[in-house]
Order: structure tokens, then sequence, then C-alpha cells
């Protein structure tokens, strides 16, 4: 990992280990993820990233192990949790009655961002969807939902943002303009946890990297970017 | 917990009620509503007008045929009030258990992704849904308890009943409820296993034991008032213990509820069963199988449509469940009647075919596997004919062989299973490659939520080739006998119900009429 930071860790996780029906699916984790950092994990499918990702918010228990958020153990049934941690995972369901806009409406009141018109109209541009701000999520491209998706973690305030494989159906420009929002994200004092598999991604927003595999380990960002060329993993 | 790291947007406005979030989610999709409640209606009227010409060409043959005295019930050693003894353990159990296996309280879909994760009294997003699930065992159970009683007076007064059922079953999901928030779902669904589990042992014992009770115990009225004062105290207290509830059993249940929704509003009792057990189904097998059985594309598809059939317990126990049931009607003397059989062998029929046609419809589900065979569509659909073809005629063989024990005679039921039998395949395979409902057309919006234009249509898929198919052999039931014109019909209407059900078209008859009248109809150059 990268040279120790004396900022504040928003996430921290030690002896972490996360698996279905009591089996780990790799070996435990132990990091952490100060504010305005992005921690990131590599490894191939399978291998156990978003399974870390969702015991990290909440969403599983974990086999062994802890996970804290601001020092206090991660507790999603807490509303002040949720008001920290925005989360972008692989979901896919949308309120079929519900236009873009509209989802990122949702968000941003449900989360009492103040100017939200504003807010949502800078994003469905900033996300190439204001063309289809009136349209209904099941009409867009794959691409296009996964945008919506993005846009929804963006449109509100938070403290940690996690990121499940963020690149996936992205064409290569909006990929990169993603990755500078999320070094924008870091100088705005955010903290970032990504699983990804892009290593332009990867070496533009980590500033530390994990290898999932059946003996977790921190590696630094070049060398996570070299774990990611074919047959190294 | 500490300030946030990333503002967006100017001055922060005061995060909104739960309440108001539901509100405007509701309101939106009403708005959005394309299509009125009359016009599921009309779907409605269509299915019904099938059935109902179905009805009586049933009634019509009947008058035709001569009709056999029916015989007293064949000796047994249940008596009704027995039965509904034990069947309300089974009920108890079956209400705990669906009970756990759909939450019972969740949050699926959109609501999981979007609600769930705003900073919001997640309490005030469940009170909505929270209702349902109690309010409708409590309708279900209530009605068929109060109708039970009704039809059965051995069972009670049917209004105490009824309202007893309604009271019980509300009572047993709120307590499921209550359970998911201390300790999860699964101890609600393993409580109600091993009541269901010993139904089979009490039944038995009771059997042995020669217990024949004339009437179910009466519970008396005064109950109610305690029962209903209970049931308000554990909602009072669940409504405490709502924000408990972990995110990920509200998105497991919720998963599952709208897999189970999906599947009642299919009538598919396959994908209901599906969605109740595929969360506890084994993952992993010790070995594959290598098909070294199979020699050729038909030999491949008939070898796996039976080991998904055969490495299905469910299924096989409810294709066995199926065939008793024309005994435990031909065995109560309060129930051996003709009309009560015709009716357990349509039941009992249903519900084996729908087993029956897993295969077929998991290869509906995910057809790149058939397509990778040298196939045609025509002769896969065929294929996947015969697993459901011989699995019936077999359970056909042991059903009939009820009514044929009843009426004395076994060789005609015999021949009529043999003939009838395959039938039930074309039902299978119809149903199974049911198309779901088009979502892009129109929506009703129901209080169930929206339902789309043409749902009604769909569901009849399966059901009307399984009428068709089934006609003449429900006819030989209620007559008594089985007369040589309704052996012949039955060989014609098996014929038709196999190659309906094998059929490849997806138009329904009257788009290809419409269709071929407007052909007819413009002018050719």
């Amino acid at each position: 990992m990268a040279k120790k930071s004396s900022r504040p860790a928003v996430l921290r996780a030690e002896r972490l280990t996360v698996g279905w029906d009591g089996r780990p699916v790799c070996g435990a984790a132990t990091f952490s993820v100060p504010a305005g950092r992005a921690v990131a994990l590599v490894g191939p499918n399978g291998s156990g990233k978003s399974t870390i990702l969702r015991a990290a918010l909440g969403l599983l228990e974990p086999l062994s192990g802890t996970v804290s958020l601001l020092g206090r153990p991660v507790d999603e049934r807490e509303a002040s949790f949720r008001a920290q941690v925005a989360a972008v995972l692989d979901d896919d369901a949308w309120f079929p009655a519900l236009t873009v806009a509209e989802h990122l409406y949702l968000v941003a009141r449900g989360h009492g961002v103040g100017d939200a018109d504003d807010e949502v109209e800078a994003l469905l541009d900033e996300f190439g969807l204001t063309g289809h701000a009136n349209a209904l999520p099941n009409t867009l491209s794959s691409g296009q939902r996964r945008r919506l998706l993005l846009a929804a973690g963006l449109v509100r305030p938070r403290s940690l943002l996690v990121l499940d494989e963020p690149e996936q159906r992205l064409d290569s420009d909006m990929r990169h303009r993603l990755a500078e929002r999320l070094v924008a994200e870091k100088d705005a004092g955010g903290a970032v946890l990504i699983a990804t598999h892009d290593p332009e991604m990867l070496a533009t927003v980590a500033d530390a990297a994990l290898i999932v595999a059946d003996q977790t380990r921190k590696v630094t960002v070049d060398e996570a970017v070299d774990a990611l060329r074919p047959g190294v993993l | 917990m500490s300030e946030l790291a990333v503002r967006v947007g100017g001055e922060p406005t005061p995060v909104p009620a739960a309440r108001s979030i539901r509100g405007y989610t509701a309101a939106v999709a009403r708005s959005r509503a394309g299509a009125g409640i009359g016009s599921l209606l009309g779907d409605v009227y269509y299915a019904g007008v099938m059935i109902g010409v179905g009805v009586l060409l049933a009634l019509g043959a009947l008058q035709q045929l001569p009709v056999r005295d029916a015989p007293v019930a064949v000796e047994g050693s249940t008596s009704l009030a027995g039965l509904a003894a034990v069947l309300m353990v089974a009920v108890v159990g079956a209400v705990l258990g669906t009970a756990g296996r759909l939450g019972p309280i969740g949050v699926g879909g959109a609501e999981a992704t979007w609600w769930l994760t705003l900073p919001v009294d997640r309490r005030g997003l469940l009170r909505g849904s929270v209702w349902r699930l109690p309010a409708l065992a409590a309708l279900v159970t209530g009605l068929v308890a109060g109708v039970l009683a009704a039809v059965v007076p051995a069972v009670g007064n049917p209004a105490q009943v009824g309202l007893m059922g309604a009271l019980a079953a509300a009572t047993l999901v709120i307590t499921a409820a209550l359970v998911q928030a201390w300790r999860g779902s699964r101890v609600a669904v393993v409580a109600g296993d091993v009541l269901l589990a010993t139904v089979p042992v009490l039944g038995a014992g009771a059997v042995l034991a020669g217990w024949h009770p004339a009437t179910v115990p009466a519970v008396p009225w005064w109950t109610l008032a305690p029962a209903v004062l209970a049931l308000t105290g554990l909602v009072w207290w669940l409504d405490t213990r709502l924000g408990a509830i972990p995110a990920r059993s509200l998105r497991e249940s919720g998963s599952v509820a709208a897999h189970a929704a999906g599947a009642l509003t299919s009538m598919d009792s396959r994908e209901l069963g599906r969605a109740l057990t595929d969360r506890t189904a084994r993952q992993s097998r010790r070995r594959s199988l290598r098909m070294r059985l199979s020699g050729g594309a038909v030999r491949a598809l008939l070898t796996a449509d039976l080991l998904v059939l055969l490495r299905s317990p469910r299924h096989l126990v409810q294709i066995v469940a199926g065939a008793l049931l024309p005994y435990l009607v031909v065995s109560t003397p309060e129930l051996a009647g003709p009309a009560q059989l015709a009716l357990a062998v349509l039941i009992g029929g249903y519900l084996a075919t729908q087993a029956t046609g897993e295969a077929a419809r998991r290869a509906e589900m995910t057809p790149a596997v058939d397509r990778l065979l040298p196939l045609s569509a025509r002769d896969v659909r065929r294929a996947h004919l015969v697993v459901p073809a011989t699995v019936m005629t077999l359970w056909a063989v042991v059903a009939l062989a009820a009514v044929g024990i009843w009426h004395g005679e076994f060789w005609p039921w015999l021949v009529l299973a043999l003939v009838a039998g395959p039938a039930w395949a074309g039902g299978a395979l119809r149903s199974a490659y049911r198309p779901a409902p088009s979502w892009d057309k129109a929506l009703v919006s129901t209080p169930m939520g929206a339902v789309p234009m043409g749902a009604a249509a769909v569901l009849a898929r399966g059901p009307d080739v399984v009428i068709v198919g089934q006609l003449p052999a429900l006819v030989a039931v209620l007559v008594g006998s089985v007369p040589p014109s309704v052996l012949g019909v039955q060989v014609a209407t098996t014929v038709v119900a196999l190659l309906w059900g094998s059929s490849t078209e997806t138009r329904s008859l009257m788009d290809r009429l419409a269709e071929a009248q407007d052909a007819t109809s413009t002018p050719r150059r």
C-alpha cells in the first residue's frame, strides 16, 4: 500500500472475512480508506471483491472480523450511516413509471439536497443523459442505465463513495471522465472504495490497492495495475 | 456521525418524511397508468367465455350419456372432521413456512435499490406494505375455512370458523414478522416445515388410533376478543421493530416475494415453487453427468428433461400428491361423489402437469442450450413433450385407478388413462412456453400494482389445452363409466392437445384470423 496517511480513516476493515453459507470466498482483508483517498480492490471474477464491498456496506454479515465507518461499527439500519455512504453496485432495478430525471430527484430530495433542480440538471448533462431526462429507464441502453446509476450515486451528499466495477458497460470516453470525477471526489475530501478491472481507472484514481484472492494482500497501485495484465492473476 | 465530506447543492433542506417518499412514487405511478381496470376486465371476459364454452360442451355431453349411480365410499379409515383437524396443523405449518419464505416483510426491485439507501426512518417506508401479507393470509385462510365450514357442517359454524381462521393466519404472519426482526426469516421457515412434516405422522397416528371424531372441537365465541387484543398488541410491537430489520433481509424477502407475485400473476405453480425454494436449494452437486446415455440431439434432450425432473424432489412429491387426491376423495364418505372426484382429478392432474413441464419451462427461460442442438424449433418442442407425456400417462393410470376402484371395475379406466394421459403433456408444454405479459403495452393500475394489458389472455395458455384435452375423461368420471364413444372422442382431443401444446405459433387465433381477413380484403395490384 502507499505510504501511510495521517488522515482519519472513514472506513476501516480489520481481518474481514466474507463468504456465503459459512464458507469464505477469499482471504481476510485488512484495510482503511482515509478521507480524500481511494482504495481499489482488484482480482479475477468471483474472487470476492463485490462480497467485500457488500460487507463494507452492511449488506452482508461478515464471517469474521470487523468493519467500521468513522469509528463506529457499520450498521446500515441507521439513517446516519446511509447519509454518509453512497454506493453504486450492480443493481438494475427501476420504478417502471419514473423517468430518468425523477429517479435522480427522488435521491436528491430524499437526501435533503438544496438546489436539487440545478444538481440534477448538471449531472444529467455530465453523464450525457439530458436528452433522455424524460425517458423511462427501461427504454435506455444498458450503458445509459449505468450512467444513471452513477449519477444517482453522485447527486447526493456523502463521505464515502463505494463503486463496484463502475467502468462496466461505459464507453472509453465516459470511463475517462468518470475517473476524473473520482479524482475530484477525493480532492473534495471524499473517500472512495472501488472494485475495478480497468487499469486506467485504477492508475488514475487509486492511492492504494488490495489484490483479493485466497491470500488477500495489500499492494502498490503499480503492482495492482501490473496484476491486471492478462495471465498475471 | 460527523459532518459530510462531500456536499451537494446549496443549503441542505430537511430530509423528507418516509411517507412522502412513498406517496411521491405511488402518485407518479398512478398518473402514468395508461389504461383503466375495464381493459383488464375485457381479458377476463374472454377467458370466462372460453371456460364457459368448455363447461357447456361438457354439460351437453353429460345429458347424452347414461349416468351411473354413484357408489358409496370405498372402505377407509378417515372421517372428515378428523381429516380437517389434521389439515389445520398443515395450514398452520404452511402459513408459517410461506410467511418465513416471503419474509414476511420485504422490499424488492426498485424500492430496494432506491428507497432503502435513503436516510429516512425506514419504518415509514415499510408501513405501507407490511400489512399486505397478514391481510392476504387472513383473507385467504378466512375464506377457505368459512367455505369449508359451510360445505362440511362437521367443521363448525362458517362465520365463526372463517373469523377465527382469519385471525389465526394474521397472528401467525405477524409473529413470523417479529421473528424476522429478531432472528431472521429462517426460524419461521424451519418451524413451518417441521409442522408440515408432522402432518403425515399425525394422519397415520389418527388412523391407527381409530380417531373418528364426528365434529371438530368448537372454539367459543368469547375467545375472539382476546384474540383481537393479542393481534393488536403484536401489530404495535412489530411497528416498533420494523427499523431493526436489516436491508439484506428485506432485499432477499422482497426478491422472493416479487418472484412469487409474478408466478401468481401468471398462475404458474412451478414458478411459485421455484420462488419459494430456490433460495434454500442446493447450489452445487457432487459430480456432473457426462450424458453418455445420450446419442443424438433428441436423446440428449430427453435425458436432460428426465434429469431435471428426477433431481427435483419437490416436483416428484407434487406428482405423487396429485395422484393421491382422487384416493382421498373416494375414501372419505363425506367427500365421495362424481363431481368432487372429477375436481380432484382435474386439480391433481394440473398440479402434476406443472411439475412435469419444469424442464420445458427452464428451456423457454434460457433457450440458448436448445438452440445449440441441430433441431428445428418444432422438433425441440415435440421432444420436450415426451417426458411429460410419459409421466402423465403413468400418473393417469394411478389416479384413474382410484375411480376404477370406486366403481369396482379396472380395465375401462386403465384404457382411458392410457389414452387421456398424454393430453396433459400438451397443457404442460403450452403453459411452459407461455410468453411473459408485455410490459411495453399500456399498464392497468390496480390496488396491488400495475398489470399489463393482455395478462389474462396469457394466463389462459395451458389451462385451455388441459380443459380441451381432458374434457372426455372428466365427462367419464362424472357419469361413472367409459363408453366407447368417450374413448373415441378422447383419442381425438388428445391428438389436438398434443398438436396445440407443441405448436410454435406465437400469435393468438384471433390475431391470425384478423391477419387472414386483412390479407383477403387487401386488393391485389
